[in-house]
Protein backbone atom coordinates (compact mmCIF):
# COMPACT_ATOMS: atom_id res chain seq x y z
CA UNK A 1 0.00 0.00 0.00
CA UNK A 2 1.26 3.44 -0.91
CA UNK A 3 0.72 6.57 1.12
CA UNK A 4 1.26 10.20 0.23
CA UNK A 5 2.51 12.38 3.06
CA UNK A 6 2.27 16.13 2.69
CA UNK A 7 3.97 18.07 5.43
CA UNK A 8 3.74 21.84 5.77
CA UNK A 9 6.75 23.12 7.67
CA UNK A 10 8.52 26.37 8.41
CA UNK A 11 10.81 27.41 5.52
CA UNK A 12 13.81 27.68 7.86
CA UNK A 13 13.23 24.10 9.03
CA UNK A 14 12.90 22.60 5.54
CA UNK A 15 16.59 21.86 5.01
CA UNK A 16 16.86 20.22 8.41
CA UNK A 17 13.82 18.06 7.74
CA UNK A 18 15.15 17.08 4.30
CA UNK A 19 18.48 16.09 5.83
CA UNK A 20 16.87 14.01 8.55
CA UNK A 21 14.60 12.30 6.01
CA UNK A 22 17.65 11.41 3.94
CA UNK A 23 19.25 9.94 7.03
CA UNK A 24 16.09 8.03 7.89
CA UNK A 25 16.12 6.42 4.45
CA UNK A 26 13.54 8.53 2.60
CA UNK A 27 15.55 10.10 -0.22
CA UNK A 28 12.61 10.85 -2.51
CA UNK A 29 10.91 14.12 -1.59
CA UNK A 30 9.36 17.00 -3.51
CA UNK A 31 9.40 20.50 -2.08
CA UNK A 32 7.33 23.51 -3.03
CA UNK A 33 6.52 26.85 -1.50
CA UNK A 34 3.07 27.60 -0.22
CA UNK A 35 1.44 30.40 1.73
CA UNK A 36 -1.29 29.97 4.27
CA UNK A 37 -2.69 30.46 7.69
CA UNK A 38 -3.73 28.15 10.50
CA UNK A 39 -6.41 28.25 13.13
CA UNK A 40 -4.66 31.13 14.88
CA UNK A 41 -5.77 33.19 11.85
CA UNK A 42 -2.28 34.32 10.96
CA UNK A 43 -0.10 36.57 13.07
CA UNK A 44 -1.14 39.94 14.43
CA UNK A 45 1.74 42.33 14.94
CA UNK A 46 0.48 45.65 16.23
CA UNK A 47 -2.30 46.79 13.93
CA UNK A 48 -1.30 44.59 11.01
CA UNK A 49 -2.54 41.03 10.56
CA UNK A 50 -0.49 38.71 8.38
CA UNK A 51 -2.76 35.91 7.22
CA UNK A 52 -0.64 34.56 4.38
CA UNK A 53 2.44 33.15 6.05
CA UNK A 54 5.10 31.56 3.86
CA UNK A 55 5.60 27.86 4.45
CA UNK A 56 7.21 24.96 2.62
CA UNK A 57 5.27 21.86 1.58
CA UNK A 58 7.20 18.60 1.52
CA UNK A 59 5.53 15.81 -0.43
CA UNK A 60 6.59 12.21 -0.46
CA UNK A 61 5.01 8.91 -1.44
CA UNK A 62 6.09 5.98 0.73
CA UNK A 63 5.00 2.52 1.79
CA UNK A 64 2.22 2.58 4.36
CA UNK A 65 4.35 0.47 6.68
CA UNK A 66 6.88 3.32 6.96
CA UNK A 67 4.21 5.94 7.62
CA UNK A 68 4.60 6.27 11.38
CA UNK A 69 8.40 6.43 11.20
CA UNK A 70 8.23 9.08 8.48
CA UNK A 71 5.78 11.20 10.45
CA UNK A 72 7.86 10.84 13.60
CA UNK A 73 10.99 11.95 11.72
CA UNK A 74 9.29 15.04 10.32
CA UNK A 75 7.60 15.83 13.60
CA UNK A 76 10.81 15.66 15.63
CA UNK A 77 12.80 17.90 13.29
CA UNK A 78 10.11 20.40 12.29
CA UNK A 79 8.93 21.17 15.81
CA UNK A 80 10.34 24.27 17.47
CA UNK A 81 12.58 23.68 20.46
CA UNK A 82 10.81 22.74 23.66
CA UNK A 83 7.08 22.18 23.45
CA UNK A 84 6.73 23.49 19.92
CA UNK A 85 5.02 26.68 18.78
CA UNK A 86 2.07 27.79 16.70
CA UNK A 87 3.05 27.78 13.06
CA UNK A 88 5.23 24.69 13.17
CA UNK A 89 2.99 23.17 10.54
CA UNK A 90 0.80 20.21 9.72
CA UNK A 91 1.18 16.75 8.26
CA UNK A 92 -1.49 15.28 6.00
CA UNK A 93 -1.71 11.63 4.96
CA UNK A 94 -3.62 10.35 1.94
CA UNK A 95 -3.87 7.08 0.04
CA UNK A 96 -2.21 6.64 -3.35
CA UNK A 97 -3.73 4.05 -5.66
CA UNK A 98 -1.00 3.84 -8.26
CA UNK A 99 2.51 5.18 -8.68
CA UNK A 100 4.62 5.13 -11.85
CA UNK A 101 8.29 5.79 -12.36
CA UNK A 102 8.51 7.55 -15.71
CA UNK A 103 12.10 6.58 -16.55
CA UNK A 104 11.47 2.84 -16.30
CA UNK A 105 7.68 2.75 -16.66
CA UNK A 106 7.44 0.56 -13.57
CA UNK A 107 4.02 0.63 -11.94
CA UNK A 108 3.60 0.25 -8.20
CA UNK A 109 0.21 -0.37 -6.66
CA UNK A 110 -1.08 -1.45 -3.29
CA UNK A 111 -0.17 -4.99 -4.29
CA UNK A 112 3.44 -4.45 -5.35
CA UNK A 113 5.36 -3.65 -8.52
CA UNK A 114 3.95 -4.64 -11.87
CA UNK A 115 6.90 -4.68 -14.21
CA UNK A 116 7.44 -2.41 -17.18
CA UNK A 117 4.48 -0.56 -18.66
CA UNK A 118 4.24 -0.13 -22.44
CA UNK B 1 -12.84 10.69 -10.14
CA UNK B 2 -9.08 10.54 -9.73
CA UNK B 3 -6.36 13.06 -9.03
CA UNK B 4 -3.28 12.47 -11.17
CA UNK B 5 -0.13 14.14 -9.84
CA UNK B 6 2.89 14.04 -12.13
CA UNK B 7 6.36 15.37 -11.44
CA UNK B 8 8.25 16.01 -14.67
CA UNK B 9 11.30 17.76 -16.05
CA UNK B 10 10.90 21.51 -16.68
CA UNK B 11 11.96 21.28 -20.32
CA UNK B 12 9.28 18.66 -20.99
CA UNK B 13 6.39 20.94 -19.96
CA UNK B 14 5.49 22.12 -23.46
CA UNK B 15 5.43 18.62 -24.90
CA UNK B 16 3.46 17.36 -21.92
CA UNK B 17 0.90 20.14 -22.26
CA UNK B 18 0.49 19.38 -25.95
CA UNK B 19 0.23 15.64 -25.35
CA UNK B 20 -2.35 16.07 -22.59
CA UNK B 21 -4.46 18.29 -24.84
CA UNK B 22 -4.25 15.68 -27.60
CA UNK B 23 -5.49 12.98 -25.23
CA UNK B 24 -8.42 15.14 -24.17
CA UNK B 25 -7.31 16.63 -20.87
CA UNK B 26 -7.38 20.40 -21.20
CA UNK B 27 -7.66 21.34 -17.57
CA UNK B 28 -4.81 20.96 -15.14
CA UNK B 29 -2.59 23.12 -13.03
CA UNK B 30 1.15 23.15 -12.56
CA UNK B 31 3.43 24.05 -9.70
CA UNK B 32 7.07 24.89 -9.53
CA UNK B 33 8.61 22.26 -7.31
CA UNK B 34 12.03 21.08 -6.23
CA UNK B 35 12.67 17.45 -5.57
CA UNK B 36 14.96 14.52 -5.27
CA UNK B 37 14.39 10.88 -6.08
CA UNK B 38 15.63 7.61 -4.70
CA UNK B 39 19.01 8.59 -6.13
CA UNK B 40 20.10 5.65 -8.22
CA UNK B 41 23.78 6.01 -8.96
CA UNK B 42 24.78 5.49 -12.58
CA UNK B 43 27.35 2.74 -13.11
CA UNK B 44 29.61 5.14 -15.02
CA UNK B 45 29.87 7.46 -12.01
CA UNK B 46 30.54 4.57 -9.68
CA UNK B 47 33.25 3.20 -11.93
CA UNK B 48 34.80 6.66 -12.20
CA UNK B 49 34.91 6.93 -8.42
CA UNK B 50 36.59 3.57 -8.11
CA UNK B 51 39.21 4.70 -10.62
CA UNK B 52 39.81 7.77 -8.46
CA UNK B 53 38.30 10.57 -10.58
CA UNK B 54 37.47 13.52 -8.33
CA UNK B 55 34.55 14.71 -10.47
CA UNK B 56 32.82 11.38 -10.15
CA UNK B 57 33.35 11.39 -6.39
CA UNK B 58 31.82 14.87 -6.22
CA UNK B 59 28.75 13.61 -8.14
CA UNK B 60 28.34 10.80 -5.63
CA UNK B 61 28.40 13.27 -2.76
CA UNK B 62 25.50 15.29 -4.23
CA UNK B 63 22.89 12.86 -3.04
CA UNK B 64 20.64 15.21 -1.12
CA UNK B 65 20.49 17.89 -3.79
CA UNK B 66 17.06 19.12 -4.89
CA UNK B 67 16.49 19.55 -8.61
CA UNK B 68 13.94 21.96 -10.09
CA UNK B 69 10.86 20.17 -11.48
CA UNK B 70 7.30 20.88 -12.48
CA UNK B 71 4.40 19.28 -10.66
CA UNK B 72 1.27 18.80 -12.76
CA UNK B 73 -2.05 18.07 -11.08
CA UNK B 74 -5.01 16.98 -13.18
CA UNK B 75 -8.40 15.82 -11.96
CA UNK B 76 -9.86 13.34 -14.43
CA UNK B 77 -12.64 10.81 -14.77
CA UNK B 78 -11.87 7.21 -13.80
CA UNK B 79 -11.87 5.99 -17.40
CA UNK B 80 -9.33 8.64 -18.45
CA UNK B 81 -6.69 7.69 -15.88
CA UNK B 82 -5.00 5.02 -18.00
CA UNK B 83 -4.75 7.30 -21.03
CA UNK B 84 -3.40 10.21 -19.01
CA UNK B 85 -0.78 8.13 -17.21
CA UNK B 86 0.33 6.49 -20.46
CA UNK B 87 0.54 9.85 -22.22
CA UNK B 88 2.64 11.39 -19.48
CA UNK B 89 4.98 8.40 -19.35
CA UNK B 90 5.40 8.18 -23.12
CA UNK B 91 6.05 11.91 -23.44
CA UNK B 92 8.50 12.22 -20.59
CA UNK B 93 10.40 8.97 -20.76
CA UNK B 94 14.08 9.32 -21.62
CA UNK B 95 15.12 6.32 -19.56
CA UNK B 96 17.44 8.37 -17.37
CA UNK B 97 16.92 8.83 -13.61
CA UNK B 98 15.07 12.09 -12.96
CA UNK B 99 12.29 11.62 -15.49
CA UNK B 100 9.82 11.93 -12.66
CA UNK B 101 6.88 10.17 -11.09
CA UNK B 102 3.16 9.82 -11.63
CA UNK B 103 0.81 9.29 -8.72
CA UNK B 104 -2.89 8.44 -8.88
CA UNK B 105 -4.98 9.41 -5.86
CA UNK B 106 -8.67 8.87 -5.20
CA UNK B 107 -10.79 12.03 -5.04
CA UNK B 108 -14.17 12.22 -3.35
CA UNK B 109 -15.74 15.20 -5.06
CA UNK B 110 -15.11 18.28 -7.16
CA UNK B 111 -17.12 21.47 -7.56
CA UNK B 112 -17.11 23.99 -10.39
CA UNK B 113 -17.25 27.34 -8.69
CA UNK B 114 -18.93 29.19 -11.58
CA UNK B 115 -22.03 26.97 -11.76
CA UNK B 116 -21.94 24.96 -8.56
CA UNK B 117 -21.94 21.66 -10.50
CA UNK B 118 -20.48 18.73 -8.58
CA UNK B 119 -19.01 15.35 -9.42
CA UNK B 120 -18.04 14.25 -12.92
CA UNK B 121 -20.06 17.11 -14.47
CA UNK B 122 -17.74 19.66 -12.92
CA UNK B 123 -14.66 18.29 -14.69
CA UNK B 124 -16.10 17.46 -18.12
Amino acid sequence: MLTMIRAIVRPEKADKVLASLMEAGFPAVTKYSVAGRGKQRGIKIGEVTYDELPKVMLMSVINSADKDFFIETVMNTARSAGKGAFGDGKIFVSDVEESYTISSGVKETAYGSEGVAP
Amino acid sequence: MKEVIAIVRINMMNQTKQALTDCGVDAFFAHEAHGRGVGFVSPAVLEGTVQGHEEAAALLGEKGKLYPKRMITAVVEDKMVGCVVETIINTNQTGMPGDGKVFVLPLTDAVRVRTGETGVKSIS
